[in-house]
């Protein structure tokens, strides 16, 4: 760890003014998962975890897809690679998935989790391109967006994520935000690695204590901005913008959203750098 | 249909339900794959009804009683028409316990040919089956050439082999998983050893994983090189937020295998004796583990499983730097060249090698420690052993005479594929008396001989290899409520039979729902309970520990009756054994023990207790109608 961690945002701040639905689970304490990388063995237990608490599809364990919210990186057997990476939504504190929907189907929640509401996403895809870590995938068949949810609806009853109960060698763990920070800077001084997440897109909900550079890892280097520049295609924009992604009702929510809420199009098309 | 004879036709109507009549359980796919490799057909069979499925859960039971209807009597290991029966059962797959990860296959055992074949994996394979959409595989035919089974989320298709044939286990993995394009495909094949009928031949899995007892000699036989397997289904479950309670609390009673315990001697370390120099000595002396202590290991644990049990090593001393191993749960390829007097990293190196080739390790141990020692006190000679010097320790040496047995080269690699006690009988001379084997086939390779419940084990076990049971000095904590005995004296007989035999009902009862008995822990409390909780979870039944020990004792029963159909008697168990394995200890904190002193009593108590004739080894017929095996009544005990 070489640089000083950003101060996270106060819970009072995140129910301010959002560009994006904000929500509570439980008790409205933010917390963090903690993946160790020095302790992970590439198991893939915490991959299936994930596909047997949310029904997903077996198999495809290898590629982040609508049947697989987590990988474990580099895409290898089980067991083979020297050192290892987790790879899903970091849930970050300033979502910019949440802040380009033009149906404001995302919601950040005070605990942390990011989480897509399929009720309610029109398929745009616009998020799917604003994740710094592409770990967004829209499901063909149902053409909605979809990605790990930080197990919002375990963390409702006061229980950790699946994948973290999973985890048969404790290389990931749960706590509050606070707590989950000190682990991961202790665990960095003890391993000589560094912490991930805490200053990446503004701070995020998952912490990473990384082993060697980040492409070993598997991860992108992510500048520590909030909403960080996106590069949502064009052809996708226009595409959302006249064509009829999510039906004649989707269309609707989405042009009633831009009137009634223009400063949030910034996020979509007028994207500045954020502080 | 596919089936050939009049009989299978009809035993097929009767197991295979064109409609369901009956409610299939949470847990299962629903479906089996015949397949037909001679020509070259395979067809979806629809599972047994529920009440048949309710007897016998799944595993070595459910496979035992189809193998049964389609055997016939009179057939031999490597007759084309012999069929394979692999069978998962309910609990595999769900991803919501440990040890859900069984594949059990039966078969007539090619390295006795008289007593059920049983050989068992875990690993990740038995899920893909399932995630294909298959709840086990029946396998008959021959090929005409090397062929390889493809299952791809429900569509089949029979491969050309032919790249891979010859190839070890894990380039052959490697091969097809990049054949098929699909990197999450799961390949279970048999190495040159199966090719070539060593009658041990293993199927090997998921690099880490083995299915001992010749079902690879039987797949060889067979032509068939591999099943690969891979697919998006999994099971249905009766209550999952049941089964997700459940299987934490089976998770909590694990115990959890360290990575400071792989660089001991393995699972003899527990009670301080080895087999070194083909069962003449026993001592850990400190040089067995030399090299360990630097090597870099990884556990690799089975599919959801966190006991930890396999593991891979990378050699960081000795003439193998380098080398990678992928090791299972048990230690005894260790024991394997401890026996040939090798030691360090140089048993890992060969360790490796023996599982590539798909040799079990038992099978080797005692065929080879018996070469060494007949060379030894000059009964073998270099005109049989194309001119190489049998010298213990000697690791190149051994690693020739594995590939010689793979491959069946010259005189003695032939006997040493045919086993330990066909090498004794062509040696001849005394060396019938320094060999090691149960019925033909070979005890797992550890030194059992100062342990009276696993020596019974390994005693009336099929023919060796990975039999089940053991006993415990105190009963498991989960059946006191109805066990009021212990704790036994290890050094005496008496109790050791009831012991040996409910832990082999409990033992069997595990595989049978489709979990490893290595993540069973009935040494704690809950240990037993939390299983049938998670199998009534998966299936939406109401099992009780009563029932569990029952369906295990009706999975005991089949396998016996199998062996009583082709011959197999009880007094087998204390005959048909190589006397080496029944001399007293030669030295040692055990010196001068022998179960021998106790034989045959303890073995005719054994049976006596399991509902069978002591002498015959047949079931009676109140066991059986207890069982509700009465359609098996014709093999109860008539003398």
């Amino acid at each position: 760890m070489t640089e000083a961690p950003i101060r996270l945002v106060p819970r009072a701040e995140i129910r301010s003014r959002r560009p994006y639905p904000t929500g509570r689970l439980f008790d409205g304490k933010a917390r963090a998962i903690l993946f160790d990388s020095s302790k992970c063995i590439g198991c893939r237990q915490c991959v299936e975890a994930c596909k047997d608490w949310n029904d997903l599809p077996r198999g495809d364990q290898y590629r982040i897809g609508s049947s697989t919210w987590l990988t474990m990186e580099p895409p290898v057997l089980e067991g083979t690679a020297s050192v290892w990476g987790r790879n899903s939504c970091m849930h970050c504190e300033f979502p910019a998935c949440a802040a380009v929907c033009p149906v404001e189907a995302i919601t950040k929640y005070a605990e942390g989790p990011v989480v897509i509401d399929p009720e309610v996403c029109i398929g745009c895809e616009y998020c799917v391109y604003a994740c710094p870590w592409r770990v967004i995938s829209k499901n063909e068949v149902t053409g909605k967006s979809t990605k790990c949810t930080g197990c919002a609806d375990r963390q409702s009853a006061g229980l950790q994520p699946f994948c973290v109960q999973a985890c048969p060698v404790d290389a990931l763990s749960f706590g509050l935000v606070e707590e989950m920070e000190a682990q991961a800077n202790e665990r960095a001084g003890v391993t000589g690695g560094t912490v991930y997440g805490q200053r990446e897109a503004g701070g995020t909900h998952v912490f990473h204590v990384l082993m060697r550079a980040l492409a070993d890892h598997g991860l992108p280097r992510v500048p520590a901005l909030r909403y960080p520049r996106h590069h949502i295609p064009m052809s996708v924009k226009i595409g959302g913008v006249v064509g009829m992604t999510g039906g004649w009702q989707g269309k609707v929510r989405s042009v009633t959203n831009a009137l009634f809420k223009p400063w949030r199009l910034k996020y979509r098309y007028w994207q500045t750098p954020g502080r | 249909m596919a089936f050939e004879t009049v009989g299978q036709q009809e035993a097929s109507r009767r197991l295979f339900p064109a409609m369901r009549r009956t409610r299939l359980p949470g847990g299962y796919m629903g479906k089996l794959l015949y397949v037909d490799l001679s020509a070259g057909r395979t067809q979806d069979l629809n599972l047994p009804e529920e009440p048949v499925l309710r007897r016998y859960w799944g595993g070595q039971a459910l496979g035992e009683y189809i193998l049964l209807h389609l055997l016939r009597q009179d057939a031999q290991p490597f007759d084309a028409d012999v069929p394979i029966v692999m069978m998962t059962g309910p609990v595999t797959g769900t991803g919501l316990t440990p040890g859900g990860t069984k594949m059990t296959s039966v078969f007539l055992s090619p390295a006795t040919k008289y007593t059920l074949g049983r050989a068992a994996t875990s690993g990740f394979w038995a899920v893909a089956l399932k995630a294909a959409g298959y709840d086990g595989i029946i396998l008959t035919g021959q090929a005409e050439r090397p062929t390889y089974l493809y299952l791809d989320d429900g569509r089949v298709t029979l491969r050309d082999a032919s790249r891979v044939w010859g190839k070890g286990t894990r380039e052959t993995e490697d091969l097809l998983r990049a054949e098929v394009r699909r990197q999450d495909a799961r390949v279970a094949c048999i190495g040159p050893a199966g090719e070539n009928l060593v009658h041990a031949g293993m199927l090997a899995n998921d690099y880490n994983h083995f299915a001992s007892h010749g079902v690879g000699a039987v797949m060889g036989s067979k032509k068939l090189k591999a099943i690969v397997a891979r697919g998006t289904a999994r099971p249905p479950i009766h209550n999952k937020p049941a089964l997700i309670q459940a299987g934490e609390r089976w998770r909590n009673t694990l115990q959890v295998f360290s990575v400071d315990g792989r660089r001991s001697v393995g699972h003899g370390a527990a009670w301080g004796a080895i087999t070194k120099h083909n069962w003449r000595t026993t001592t850990i002396d400190g040089p067995e583990t030399s090299g360990f202590e630097d090597n870099r290991i990884t556990p690799r644990p089975c599919f959801q499983c966190g006991r930890l049990c396999p593991w891979d090593v990378e050699l960081k001393s000795g003439d193998h730097v380098g080398h990678i191993g992928h090791f299972d749960a048990g230690s005894e390829w260790l024991d394997t060249f401890f026996n040939l007097d090798i030691n360090g990293n140089d048993v890992l190196y060969l360790a490796e090698r023996i599982n590539d080739l798909g040799i079990e390790c038992s099978h080797f141990a005692d065929g080879a420690g018996l070469a060494f020692e007949a060379w030894e006190k000059g009964l073998l000679g270099p005109d049989r052993t194309d001119g190489l010097e049998l010298k213990w320790g000697d690791t190149a040496t051994v690693d020739r005479l594995l590939e010689m047995c793979a491959r069946r080269e010259g005189w003695l690699g032939n006997l040493l594929a045919d086993g330990p006690k066909e090498l004794a009988e062509a040696l001849g001379g005394d060396a019938p008396q320094w060999v090691v084997h149960t019925k033909s086939g070979t005890p797992a390779q550890h030194e059992w001989r100062p342990m009276l419940g696993n020596m019974l084990r390994e005693l009336v076990a099929s023919g060796g290899m990975k039999p089940q049971g053991g006993g415990s000095t105190n009963p498991a904590p989960d059946l006191r409520y109805r066990e009021k005995w212990g704790p036994l004296d290890p050094m005496k007989s008496e109790g050791w039979a009831w012991s040996h035999l409910l832990s082999e009902q409990y033992r069997q009862a595990s595989g049978l729902m489709g979990a490893c008995w290595f993540a069973m822990n009935q040494n704690r409390p809950d240990g037993i309970k939390c299983m049938v909780d998670s199998l009534n979870a998966t299936t939406g039944w109401d099992v009780t520990l009563d029932e569990l020990l029952e369906t295990g004792h009706r999975s005991m029963l089949l396998q016996s009756i199998f062996g009583t159909q082709r011959g197999w008697r009880a007094s087998d168990d204390w005959t048909n054994v190589g006397p080496r394995f029944l001399e007293p200890i030669p030295d040692g904190k055990y010196k001068g023990f022998t179960i021998a002193q106790f034989l045959p009593d303890l073995i005719q108590e054994y049976y006596r207790l399991s509902g069978r004739d002591e002498n015959s080894g047949r079931p009676l017929k109140a066991t059986l109608e207890h069982l509700g095996l009465e359609e098996f009544m014709e093999w109860s005990d008539s003398e």
